[in-house]
């Protein structure tokens, strides 16, 4: 198979990707591929961005993978890297999503997402409100009433100031008509200090990814009040929407290609992921790392990341951070 | 105890002045946080500054009234400085600093190995060339090859990569 | 299922021919990262995470187990021979130990921390599996203002390290204090003392300080007045522990040990905390012929102290993730992500649903800890010899270490300017007696009692009572009380006794 055929092929691969796995697929797309990732090893992005390694590579759809780290600052330290030093190549990835959205903004990044080129959305985790297991409150309702009636008294532990777990409490209370900033937000460094502070009561509740509680919830140490997820990721808890709060959120990850590529090495990125993401092995992958598909690419995945970004901005500059 | 200003000293302790007033304007320009916070962003770091800028003023004092760097075993024993060593040895950091992007890991850290032995004395530049390549080679095979953490091919990388077969990062 | 049993089925497994292989490879691993500076097991774990797909989740373990403590073993040895401290944990034990190493003794100084090492991996292990739940349902208690209150008692232990002279010596732990302000605040999302840089948006890392006023600076300086031509070589003494050194070094590793145990179980506690109390504790309990080594020919009781508290720690951080599924370490944050690529979510029931990787896990623990003082105290001969290499090569080597461990993980030519410039500011630190140790305890205590304040604030709703009002808090400030005034109470009582008693004796 020459290279052109490869492109045409490509070309019409996200029309295609649905229908199913075609032979081609079997056929290396790209001998090399870059893979960018703006935050240290081992963390969220550089999971993802491995993964893909090691599902692509074993599907024979691209030859060889080279991985750049460069953290710092929810990837804005990578991000202005990744712009110049790719210009025009349409064998790059990076690995980004939600965190840098917020980065970006809070931080008044002078590059953004809108100087790369987005190419999907891949996995996501919604959020969960909890309390510790000994709490008064019972229900989402009881929690929404205490927000309403004091939110500087309603202590809520989470990640980072301005991560996705402060954005969320901020969508809640905006949505009760409150201000986003009344809300007492508790921020610790990471997932096991605050869920110490939630398991020892030290807070009234907790906000984060539904997986850094799920054990904790069924083992009772935490009560699940609701879920951020536009449907129910448990069927026993319900997600905020449905108990008269209007807030989806979830923290995403996808990947994004370098600015300045043309229609065709767009495409054959689109293509790529698409087949990717069908993979049986790929399935297999999100299973076990426990990810939730959230597959987006195209004009689909630009109209939610505009979206994405006006929310969480709206958010962030009510909290006085952007 | 003599009463003679120290100017060393009484340099240290401007610098250190200078250093809490350095954190004086640093935490003035952090953003003022409508968030609720009881203690904001910005009080530890004005008690920080407060407390670098006291105890600078405190050392300008002490110097002021004869210093204390002439009673410091370190300051006593020590010989005048030897431009050459100090030279050479801030030459080699310079040097890894510059080099270190455009010609990568293993020419910038064996030219700062060369210079840095030169500046205590050593002979032979070239014997501690020969050291110094082979050395930071191996680092850089472990890094990129075993642990797989890239820290960039250089010219010298890239190279032998090509001569293994492979194509470098 | 009680711990006997457990740790009888856990030795069963452990004790196979490929466990035993894994443990052997991941303590090889974890003491050769723990060497160089910056890499410390957590990223080596996540750089090994691939081999979940291929290894059983037994075999993995004990390799990840063996990294661990391999890590915690070799970053002394830096520590001491380079006065490179690998880890934050292992940054005490530089103080004392690389003293020893310039003096001929860093033989015993080695084989004190292995020995001590392996004396608190043995009872942090043994705190996992007989202590581990309860000590955690009690660590749980802690919230954000007994953390404060507890990080007021470190920084008590400044006073041990502040040197000849007050002024200097606050200046250093404020030199600190503002050097752990740069970043992003946690709490608000605000950059601070940034100057607007993107790459110190992350703050400075307390290891790539260490190494600067410790190596780059002790190199700046050694050139300064270097006499040309004069080949300095460092004597290398005695290799083992002589009687007297084992005496002084037991009761240190004990009262390490025992100090750092309960501050890895607290999810907020870490390894550093314990490692500067223990400094304290041993240079304010030193016999008093050997007080005068303190901070000038190095005691082997600041060396044995913090090295058993850093190891114990480290055993201890091990208790909330297996206990509760709580990661209070990046390293323990990378092992629960390796946990949940088998499919096993760690978490309160883990004990139950997993008994048999959870205590092959703990007996591999042992294995792993015997097998790492078997392979350090004969290497203790070996890593001594690079004291032999000429002063040129040496400081070469040196400069060249540190900024492979800075450059190799950051990709970033900023923190080799920070290295570079700190090293630069520590050679003048120490050409004017500042004492460089409080500049690192500020930055490793300041941002965590910052931070503890505030959520300590924001939870009381600006009620500044909570930290006497809470029972924990308020025992914990008694005791930073005491260990602030105690010993010159007790002087002063000792003294106004002796005084009475001469009275007597003269009417």
């Amino acid at each position: 198979m020459n290279r052109r055929t490869v492109l045409a092929a490509t070309a019409l691969a996200p029309f295609a990707g649905s229908l199913g796995l075609r032979d081609a697929a079997a056929q290396a797309r790209f001998a090399n591929m870059n893979m960018f990732i703006p935050a240290g090893p081992g963390g969220g992005w550089d999971g993802l961005g491995r993964a893909i390694e090691q599902v692509a590579r074993h599907a024979g759809l691209v030859g060889n993978f080279q991985f750049e780290n460069v953290g710092g600052a929810g990837g804005i330290v990578g991000l202005p890297r990744f712009v110049s030093q790719r210009r025009g190549r349409g064998d790059a990835l990076m690995v980004s999503g939600s965190i840098m959205v917020g980065a970006v903004l809070s931080n008044r990044s002078p590059v953004s997402l809108a100087n790369v080129t987005p190419i999907a959305r891949m996995t996501q985790e919604v959020g969960v409100v909890v309390v510790p297991a000994q709490s008064d409150i019972q229900d989402i309702a009881g929690l929404l009433a205490a927000f309403r009636a004091n939110p500087g008294g309603t202590s809520v532990a989470g990640g980072s100031a301005g991560g996705t777990d402060h954005i969320t409490l901020g969508l809640i209370l905006r949505a009760l008509g409150r201000n986003a900033r009344e809300g007492s937000y508790v921020a610790f460094a990471g997932g096991g200090p605050a869920q110490a502070a939630i398991l020892g009561a030290q807070v009234k509740a907790g906000i984060s990814g539904y997986s850094e509680f799920a054990e904790q919830i069924r083992a009772g140490r935490m009560r699940a009040l609701a879920t951020t997820g536009a449907t129910r990721s448990d069927p026993n808890i319900p997600t905020l929407k449905e108990s008269g709060v209007d807030v989806v959120i979830a923290n995403w990850r996808g990947v994004f290609g370098a600015p300045g590529i043309n229609a065709n090495q767009k495409a054959a990125l689109t293509s790529f992921i698409t087949d990717l993401v069908a993979l049986p092995a790929w399935r297999e992958m999100m299973e076990t790392r426990g990810w939730d598909n959230a597959f987006l690419a195209g004009a689909e995945f630009e109209r939610f990341l505009a979206a994405d970004i006006s929310a969480t901005e709206s958010v962030l500059k009510e909290l006085g951070l952007a | 105890m003599t009463s003679r200003l120290s100017w060393p000293d009484l340099v240290a302790g401007l610098v250190v002045l200078g250093f809490g007033l350095i954190g004086f304007w640093q935490a003035s320009v952090i953003p003022v946080s409508p968030l609720y916070a009881q203690v904001g962003p910005k009080a530890i770091p004005y008690v920080v500054a407060a407390g670098l800028t006291a105890l600078g003023i405190g050392l300008t004092i002490s110097a002021l009234r004869g210093g204390w760097s002439h009673e410091n075993p370190e300051m006593a024993e020590a010989g005048p400085l030897n431009r050459r060593a100090m030279g050479l040895l801030l030459a080699g950091l310079l040097v890894n600093l510059v080099l270190i992007v455009p010609a990568g890991f293993s020419i910038a850290a064996s030219a700062q190995f060369v210079l840095v032995a030169a500046a205590f004395g050593s002979r032979s530049m070239l014997r501690d060339l020969l050291i110094a390549l082979p050395l930071t080679l191996l680092v850089w095979f472990l890094f990129v090859q075993g642990l797989g953490v890239n820290i960039g091919a250089g010219l010298l990388e890239s190279f032998i990569l090509r001569l293994m077969g492979q194509e470098p990062v | 299922m009680n711990a006997i049993d457990g740790l009888s089925l856990g030795f069963s497994h452990a004790f196979s021919l490929g466990n035993l292989g894994w443990a052997l490879l991941g303590c090889f691993l974890g003491t050769a990262v723990g060497v160089l500076p910056g890499i410390g097991p957590a990223l080596t774990i996540a750089l090994l995470l691939p081999i979940t797909y291929q290894v059983s989740a037994t075999g993995a373990f004990i390799l990840f187990c063996g990294v661990f403590y391999g890590a915690m073993y070799g970053g002394s040895t830096t520590s001491i021979l380079l006065n490179t401290p690998g880890e934050s944990g292992s940054i005490i034990t530089a103080l004392e130990g690389a003293k020893m190493a310039r003096n001929g003794r860093a033989g015993p100084a080695l084989a004190t921390s292995a020995v001590g090492s392996f004396v608190a991996g043995v009872v942090g292990t043994l705190g996992i599996a007989f202590l581990g739940p309860v000590v955690v349902d009690f660590a749980l208690v802690l919230g954000p203002a007994e953390y404060f209150s507890l990080m007021l008692l470190c920084f008590v232990t400044v006073s041990a390290v502040l040197g000849g002279s007050p002024l200097r010596g606050l200046t250093s732990l404020f030199f600190g204090l503002s050097l752990g302000l740069v970043g992003i605040d946690l709490q608000t999302g605000q950059p601070r003392m940034t100057f607007g840089l993107p790459e110190l948006f992350d703050g400075v890392n307390v290891v790539l300080v260490a190494v600067a006023l410790f190596a780059v600076a002790e190199a700046l300086h050694m050139a300064w007045n270097h006499v040309d031509g004069k080949v300095q070589v460092l004597p290398v003494g005695r290799l083992w522990l002589s009687r007297t050194d084992l005496k002084r070094s037991f009761w240190p590793w004990i009262r390490g040990a025992g100090l750092g145990f309960p501050f890895g179980v607290m999810p907020a506690g870490g390894t550093e905390m314990p490692t500067m109390l223990s400094y304290y504790a041993e240079k304010k309990l030193v016999a008093p012929e050997y007080a005068h080594e303190f901070g000038t020919t190095g005691a082997i009781e600041g060396v044995a102290g913090p090295e058993a508290a850093n190891n114990a720690a480290a055993a201890g951080i091990l208790v909330p993730m297996l206990t509760l599924g709580l990661p209070t370490s990046a390293t323990a944050a990378i092992m629960l992500s390796a946990f949940q690529s088998y499919g096993i979510q760690p978490g309160p029931l883990l004990f139950q649903t997993q008994a048999d990787l959870v205590w092959t896990l703990i007996a591999s623990l042992f294995i792993a800890n015997v097998m790492l003082v078997v392979l350090n105290l004969p290497l203790v001969g070996l890593w001594v010899k690079i004291l032999k290499i000429p002063t040129p090569q040496l400081y070469a080597g040196i400069l060249v270490f540190a900024t492979i461990g800075t450059y190799g993980i950051s990709n970033s030519v900023t923190d080799l300017l920070l290295l570079y410039g700190i090293g630069i500011i520590g050679m003048f630190m120490r050409r004017f007696d500042f004492p460089v140790a409080p500049v690192i305890i500020g930055m490793i205590l300041g941002p965590m009692a910052e931070q503890a304040l505030r959520q300590a604030m924001t939870i009381s709703e600006g009620d500044w009572t909570t930290f006497v009002t809470r029972p924990g808090s308020l025992i914990i400030l008694i005791l930073a009380a005491l260990a602030l005034f105690g010993p010159r109470l007790y002087a002063l009582a000792t003294r106004r006794r002796r005084t009475a008693a001469t009275a007597s004796v003269d009417s």
